[in-house]
């Protein structure tokens, strides 16, 4: 089994110096030396954001997707071929914005497939633009007036939308972070950790020490995440307003929701029993499909 | 009324039953070329319908003949009008002599001005129908009845083919029906007006393939070994998904009705990286929802196939109308330069061959390869000898799918590591799939390095050798692609060249059979891979010629710029519609007639 190591290439990392990247960048190469999956059965697909140059500084089996797009390649990649585990990584911009609609059936369809969330509430590559979950009213670059939208409640959507696996992590917490990722990477269908990653840049107002005094870890407070009506007033309570004091806002991190035993996508495709290039060894005879015909 | 050139003696007939939607007007059409197929004619099926599931117009016209049939024709010999709007719509197409198969309760020949030219056959469809007990929606077995006792052909094809399809329902469902249509039968066999012609089944009927492009298509893919399928309801594709989806289970093929187009394309280059032969299509409203995927084939160099099926555009459109419009849009769709093969189909056979073909082309080069069709191919059946299954090969070009890539020293660097984006040679690098050991690799949306890295991309070294290597892959391609096609004369002897892609081939070869009957030499040249284009073979073939031609299914000759552009050469007439309607043979027979006649 590779050790944390040897999931890193020649190439640095080149986020900010305090870059929440960092600490989801350790909590994972911890968690895929825990889980211990081989070079040969793990593959990873990023979106497009600062969290998708991880892909230059992984040494896995990779792709670097479009904006927005790395569900459905995962999707395709973890149907093709179900001997491998699929990780995706994405953005709060790149999969909640632009990828939310590929999410929300992501999620409807409970692939067998981990995503790691890298939730900063902004755009960071862009340079500082307001995305899907930075805070209404916060003032960005693109919304100089403040954002007018509520932020995605992205736990809330996922278990909305049937993912079996919802948790929600923060970077500045390796540890219990990497229990989360291992939990998740373990799950059976779809699993989402939507991680609080602070982005030292771009967003002054969800700062580290700002998560510091709100998060709370769930299973402390006796939360029972295979309860969904439970999961799913935790998701309604993350909402909160830019003044809130520590005390009002509390951030719940843990595993919001989880559910076994569901099928999963593949468990309805009895065709599929192996990697589908082996579909492709020789010619198919379809005789039979065209003396159907007419 | 164009001109009719074909011989007032002939063995072919077209017959058109027109209706609202909700007739059954298609099924009437798909079961009356369905018969004489079995008894050994040739068919070449046409529909016409609008974007309704009830109400609106429907028409379904079959030409039959004993002869191999290669199009469609204008003219009509038996139009059954199921209501009075088809008497309305389509009397004119109706050859002098002609028969009007109408129900006098629903139908009136009153207002017809030309009423003596036409055969009139009165059948009593409601009466038939209530007789038997049966459905309103019977009246079309009525019809079809009576068409087969016109061209006194044996009603046993018919009866036959209706008691299959009610196979599954109570018997006295397909009695009815069987019933319905030998009333029909009688009243057209017993027309007191003269029908010319007739049709006799052949005694020792040759196989036959009944199928329309998409479903040539998909038995390609099949064929090819296709892993998985992609694709968003759109017409004209949407038969294409049907048609996979009804196959997946027995043939082991995933196929994804996918949340919209851009998942689709998406998902599809994501299983060609798991190493499935992938494909999705769309029409062109749905690929301009996956060009910027398209893009992510090119540079990730991902092998996947997609079906690009014109319909009249822009934006909505026609939806349920042909065009050949898009081929400018899938040449240059997507930001950026990347290398792209363009296969166009003109018909159900070079739909199945080239189908199996590009995913052979798609895995050699390592880049995305468009099958470039249209309503006219997607939904029109054409009667066809069996597709040469024992042709289909499968070549995977530089894959390695399982082992191990230390083995394959020719896909490593200096360091011993995989490079899946080597440079060197054709251009085409080791593909190693998932699963492969000592495979770790980026395959990457950004311009990269060899090893797939991002981050070195932005050198300008490595940017060019990276560009390079792709853009070089098209000289590969050059070696690989399916050359044009000729038919007719020799461009050298011609009085006309003509030139034309996809399935505008299909009354181009109709009309040049006439023409040659009639004196006039017509070369023509059928461009069946667009991109890379063939600049060698167009220009040698409009060398010389006195009299060239472009025929193509848009408004701003597309073929005809790309000719110019590559060849340096302006061909000197052109033919185009874009009102939602194939060519017709006669419209091309007319305007070719009439180009060989110039000094």
């Amino acid at each position: 089994m590779p050790d944390v190591k040897e999931f890193e290439t020649a190439n640095r990392p080149t986020w900010c110096p305090g870059c929440g990247n960092f600490g989801m960048w350790q909590a994972l190469k911890q968690a895929y030396q825990e889980v211990g999956w081989s070079f040969e059965e793990l593959a990873v697909v990023w979106g497009i954001g600062c969290h998708g140059n991880g892909a230059d500084f992984t040494r896995c089996q990779g792709f670097h997707a479009l904006h927005g797009r790395a569900l459905p390649v995962a999707t395709g990649l973890a149907l093709s071929n179900p001997d491998l585990h699929v990780v995706v990584e994405m953005g709060d911009g790149d999969g909640y914005g632009i990828g939310l609609g590929h999410f929300a059936h992501a999620c409807r369809r409970n692939i067998d497939v981990t995503v790691i969330v890298h939730d900063n509430q902004i755009y960071g590559l862009t340079t500082g633009q307001a995305s899907p979950t930075t805070e209404q009213f916060m003032k960005t670059i693109s919304t100089p007036d403040g954002v007018l939208e509520e932020p995605v409640n992205t736990l809330g959507l996922a278990i909305a939308e049937g993912a079996t696996f919802v948790a929600r992590g923060f970077s500045a917490d390796p540890a219990h972070l990497t229990a989360l990722m291992v939990a998740a990477m373990r799950h059976r269908g779809f699993a989402v950790v939507d991680v609080f990653q602070p982005c030292v840049t771009w967003n002054k107002l969800n700062t580290a020490t700002w998560f510091r005094d709100r998060v709370y870890k769930v299973d402390e407070t006796g939360h029972d995440p295979y309860d969904k009506n439970a999961a799913f007033a935790l998701s309604l309570s993350t909402y909160h307003d830019l003044s809130c004091s520590p005390d009002e806002c509390r951030l719940p991190i843990g595993v919001i929701y989880q559910e076994e035993g569901r099928a999963t996508y593949g468990d309805g495709l009895p065709q599929l029993t192996g990697p589908l290039w082996r579909q492709a060894l020789r010619p198919r005879d379809v005789s039979a499909a065209m003396g159907r015909l007419g | 009324m164009p001109t009719d050139p074909r011989p007032a003696s002939r063995p072919d007939l077209q017959i058109k039953i027109g209706g609202a939607a909700g007739f059954g007007i298609k099924a009437a059409g798909q079961t009356l070329a369905r018969c004489f197929v079995q008894g050994g004619l040739h068919t070449f099926d046409l529909t016409e319908y609008p974007s309704l599931i009830r109400g609106g117009h429907n028409a379904y016209q079959v030409r039959v003949s004993p002869e191999p049939v290669v199009s469609h024709v204008l003219a009509i010999d038996i139009l059954v009008a199921l209501n009075q709007e088809t008497i309305d719509l389509h009397h004119t197409e109706l050859v002098d002599g002609g028969a009007l198969v109408f129900d006098p309760k629903t139908a009136k020949l009153d207002g017809l001005p030309d009423q003596a030219r036409v055969c009139a056959v009165p059948v009593p469809f409601d009466d038939i129908v209530k007789e038997a007990g049966g459905l309103p929606i019977m009246r079309n077995v009525a019809a079809l009845g009576a068409v087969l006792g016109l061209a006194h052909y044996p009603l046993s094809y018919l009866t036959d083919s209706l008691r299959a399809q009610f196979a599954k329902k109570p018997p006295e469902v397909a009695e009815q029906n069987v019933a319905v249509a030998t009333k029909g039968y009688e009243h057209g066999s017993s027309t007191t007006c003269a029908f010319p012609f007739r049709l006799d089944p052949l005694p020792d009927p040759p196989r036959a393939v009944l199928a329309d492009g998409n479903e040539a298509v998909g038995l390609g893919a099949l064929a090819a070994g296709i892993g998985m399928y992609c694709a968003y309801p759109m017409t004209p594709a949407s038969s294409l998904l049907h048609f996979m989806a009804a196959h997946d289970r027995e043939y082991g093929v995933v196929v994804k009705h996918t949340e919209d187009e851009i998942a689709a394309m998406n998902m599809v280059i994501g299983a060609a990286f798991g190493g499935a032969r992938a494909m999705c299509a769309t029409a062109g409203g749905g690929f301009s929802l996956m060009v910027e995927a398209f893009g992510l084939a090119g540079i990730s160099e991902s092998a996947v196939v997609v079906g690009v099926f014109t319909r009249a555009g822009p934006a909505t459109g026609l939806p349920t109308w042909t065009e050949q419009s898009d081929l400018r849009f899938v040449l240059h769709a997507a930001q950026g330069e990347f290398p792209r093969v363009v296969l166009a189909p003109g018909d159900t056979t070079e739909a199945f061959e080239l189908t199996w073909m590009a995913f052979n082309l798609a895995d050699q080069l390592q880049t995305p390869v468009v099958l470039l069709g249209d309503t006219y191919l997607c939904d029109n059946r054409r009667s066809a000898p069996p597709f040469d299954l024992a042709a289909v090969t499968i070549d995977r070009g530089k894959l390695v799918a399982d082992g191990d890539i230390r083995t394959h020293p020719e896909a490593l660097g200096a360091d011993g590591a995989y490079l899946r984006y080597k440079v060197g040679g054709d251009g085409v690098s080791v593909r190693a799939l998932p699963g492969v050991t000592g495979a770790t690799q980026v395959v990457n949306s950004y311009e990269h390095d060899e090893y797939g890295f991002g981050a070195q991309g932005e050198i300008a070294s490595v940017r060019n050798a990276q560009n390079e290597k792709r853009m070089g892959k098209l000289e590969l391609a050059r070696t690989l692609v399916p050359p044009p096609k000729y038919y007719g004369a020799s461009p050298d002897t011609a009085d006309v060249s003509v030139i034309v892609f996809g399935t505008t081939k299909q009354p181009a070869l109709q009309a040049i059979e006439w023409l040659e009957r009639d004196g006039a030499r017509v070369a023509l040249m059928q461009i069946v891979t667009m991109w890379p284009f063939p600049t060698g073979e167009v220009a040698a073939f409009l060398d010389g010629t006195k009299r060239s031609l472009v025929i193509e299914g848009n408004f701003t000759g597309q073929l005809e710029g790309l000719i110019r552009q590559e060849c340096l050469i302006a061909p000197r007439d052109h033919l185009r519609r874009w009102d939602g309607r194939p060519f017709n043979p006669e419209q091309i027979y007319d305007k070719l007639l009439e180009v060989s006649r110039r000094a």
